[in-house]
C-alpha cells in the first residue's frame, strides 16, 4: 500500500452523489492523504434526463416548455437559446419590444440566479443567516415572474417570434430592483471584510486565465480570472444598453464572489434602462405566428446566450419535418465541473466545498 | 491594527443579523396562512365549451390528455396529473379557450386513481370542482 507524506496510507473517499452541498447529484471520487487531496474524479450523469434525445420525438412546440428544465434556476436563458435558434431556422424577425422584454426578464433572472448562488454558497461555508436574506430578495423576483407567466421557475413565456404577452405590472420592477441593490450593501457588510469568509475564500482555488480559456470556462468564472470575455457584448440583443463588464484579477473564490456581486449591480442597471425603453416604445410583442404546425426548412441554426453560469448555446438541426432532427446543448456548468480536479488537487478537504461552490455548478445543466 | 479591523468587520456583521431580530417576519405560515395565488397561475384544470378538436393533445409535451369525442360532442376528457407538467400549452393554443389552468395548487394525493382526473365539459360543474 502506498504511503503518503503523513505516514498514513492513501485513501479513497467518495463524496456524493447525495451530498447536501452539491446542488444536485455530483459524485466526487477523491484520493486523500490525511486531509490533503491527491486526486479527484468527478462522476456526472445522475441527473441525466435525455433532453437532447427527447427533442427528436417531439414537435418544435412540444419541446419548448421542457427547455426551461435544462437549468431550472435560470429558465429564461434556456428558452431564449432554443427559441432564437428555431427563429433562425424559420427566418423570422423578432419585434423590437419583444427583444427588450426578453432582455429585461433575462437580467431579472440573472439576479435571481446569483442571489441563489450567494445564499447557498455561504451555507456551504457555514454561514446560515445570509441564506435567508438572499432568498428573501429572490422571492420578490420569483413572485413577479409568477405574476406575469404563471409559474415561479418554469415560465414557458418566450414563443417563436416574440414573447407570449405584453409585459404586465411593469411598475413593480423598479421597487424590486431598488430593494435588491439596497440589500446588496448589507451582504457586502456581512461578507466582504469578514475575516472568516476571507480566510475560506482568498487565495483558494486559483484559476489562471490561460488555464480557464484552455478548459473553455466562460461566464463569471472566467471574468474572475482577469478576462473581459462577455458574450453579451457580441450579440445584437444588448446593443441598446450601456453596462460595464464585471471583472476581477485574482481568479480565486473571493474574486468569483466579487464578480457575481458586481454583476447583480450591472443587471440592475440594464433592467432600469430596459424599463425606460419599454415605457416609451409601445409596439407588437410577437409576430402572431401559430406554432402548432410549424415545419422549418431543412438546415441548421445556432444561437448563444450568456447565462449566469457561462455560455449556453443551442444548435437545432431540421430535416424539414415537424420534429427537430437533432438538438444540441452546450452549457457553462459542464466545463466548470471538468476543471474541478485541476483546482482541488493539493488543497484540503475543507476547501472542496469552498472551491466547488464558488464555481456555481448547476447539475441539471451538466447532465441535461 | 489589522486585528482591530477584523473585529470591527465581524461586529458589523453581527449587528446586521441582530437588526433582523426586530424586523417583520417574511415567512408564510403555510397551512394556516394561505398564499395569494396570482391571476395567471397554472394549476388544476377546468374545461368549459370544448369542441374536441384535439389541439391540446397535439401540443401537450407529455401526452397527459385523452379525449373521446363524436364530432363536436366530447364524451370523455381525461387528464393524467402524474404526467402533466403544467406548462400551459393546452391553455395557450386552445382555439376556443375551453381548457384553462386554474388556481388550484394542492393536487398531491395518496391514491393513484385520484390523479386520473376526468374533466366535465360544463362551466358550472367544473368551477365548483376547482373551489
Amino acid at each position: 500500500m502506498m504511503k503518503g507524506w503523513s505516514g498514513m496510507s492513501k485513501m479513497k473517499l467518495n463524496l456524493g452523489p447525495q451530498h447536501p452541498s452539491t446542488h444536485g447529484v455530483l459524485r466526487l471520487i477523491l484520493d486523500v492523504d490525511g486531509e490533503k487531496i491527491l486526486g479527484c474524479e468527478p462522476v456526472i450523469g445522475y441527473l441525466h434526463r435525455g433532453m437532447e434525445k427527447m427533442a427528436e420525438g417531439m414537435t418544435y412546440l412540444q419541446y419548448l416548455p421542457t427547455v426551461d428544465r435544462v437549468d431550472y434556476v435560470s429558465g429564461f436563458f434556456n428558452s431564449f437559446a432554443y427559441v432564437s435558434a428555431v427563429e433562425k431556422l424559420l427566418k423570422i424577425e423578432v419585434p423590437e419590444r419583444a427583444s427588450i422584454i426578453r432582455v429585461l426578464l433575462m437580467e431579472l433572472n440573472r439576479i435571481a440566479s446569483h442571489l441563489l448562488w450567494l445564499g447557498t454558497y455561504l451555507l456551504d461555508l457555514g454561514a446560515v443567516s445570509p441564506f435567508f436574506y438572499t432568498f428573501r430578495e429572490r422571492e420578490l423576483i420569483l413572485n413577479y415572474f409568477e405574476k406575469i407567466s404563471g409559474q415561479r421557475l418554469m415560465y414557458n413565456y418566450f414563443v417563436f417570434g416574440g414573447v407570449r404577452q405584453d409585459i404586465e405590472y411593469i411598475e413593480e420592477i423598479r421597487p424590486i430592483i431598488t430593494t435588491v441593490v439596497e440589500k446588496l450593501e448589507d451582504y457586502e457588510k456581512l461578507l466582504t471584510d469578514n475575516p472568516i469568509f476571507i480566510s475560506r475564500t482568498k487565495n483558494v482555488g486559483i484559476l489562471e486565465r490561460g488555464e480557464a480559456l484552455a478548459y473553455s470556462i466562460t461566464g463569471p468564472n472566467l471574468r474572475a480570472s482577469n478576462s473581459h470575455l462577455d458574450f453579451r457584448t457580441q450579440s445584437g440583443l444588448y446593443k441598446n444598453f450601456e453596462y460595464k463588464i464585471a471583472k476581477a484579477e485574482d481568479g480565486d473564490c473571493y474574486s468569483r464572489y466579487k464578480v457575481r456581486l458586481e454583476e447583480i449591480r450591472e443587471s440592475a442597471n440594464i433592467i432600469n434602462q430596459a424599463v425606460d425603453l419599454l415605457l416609451c416604445k409601445p409596439g407588437d410583442v410577437n409576430i402572431g405566428l401559430n406554432p402548432v404546425n410549424i415545419t422549418p426548412e431543412a438546415g441548421e441554426a445556432y444561437a448563444d446566450v450568456e447565462t449566469p453560469r457561462g455560455l449556453t448555446t443551442c444548435c437545432v438541426k431540421s430535416d424539414g419535418s415537424a420534429n427537430p432532427y437533432r438538438v444540441k446543448w452546450r452549457t457553462g456548468s459542464f466545463y466548470a465541473v471538468q476543471i474541478l480536479p485541476k483546482l482541488l488537487i493539493g488543497n484540503m478537504i475543507s476547501d472542496i466545498m469552498s472551491i466547488y461552490g464558488s464555481l456555481d455548478v448547476m447539475l441539471p445543466e451538466v447532465d441535461r | 491594527m489589522k486585528f482591530l479591523k477584523q473585529i470591527k468587520a465581524l461586529l458589523e456583521g453581527v449587528f446586521i443579523v441582530f437588526k433582523h431580530l426586530f424586523k417583520k417576519s417574511v415567512t408564510l405560515q403555510y397551512p394556516e396562512e394561505r398564499p395569494v395565488v396570482p391571476e395567471k397561475f397554472r394549476g388544476g384544470h377546468t374545461l368549459n365549451g370544448c369542441i374536441g378538436c384535439g389541439i391540446c393533445r397535439k401540443v401537450c409535451p407529455c401526452d397527459a390528455i385523452t379525449i373521446e369525442n363524436e364530432g363536436k360532442n366530447v364524451t370523455s376528457y381525461k387528464i393524467n396529473l402524474r404526467k402533466c407538467m403544467f406548462c400551459g400549452n393546452c391553455q395557450y393554443y386552445c382555439p376556443v379557450s375551453a381548457i384553462k389552468l386554474g388556481k388550484k395548487f394542492e393536487l398531491a394525493t395518496a391514491f393513484e386513481e385520484e390523479l386520473q382526473v376526468e374533466l366535465v365539459n360544463d362551466s358550472n360543474k367544473s368551477k365548483e370542482d376547482n373551489k
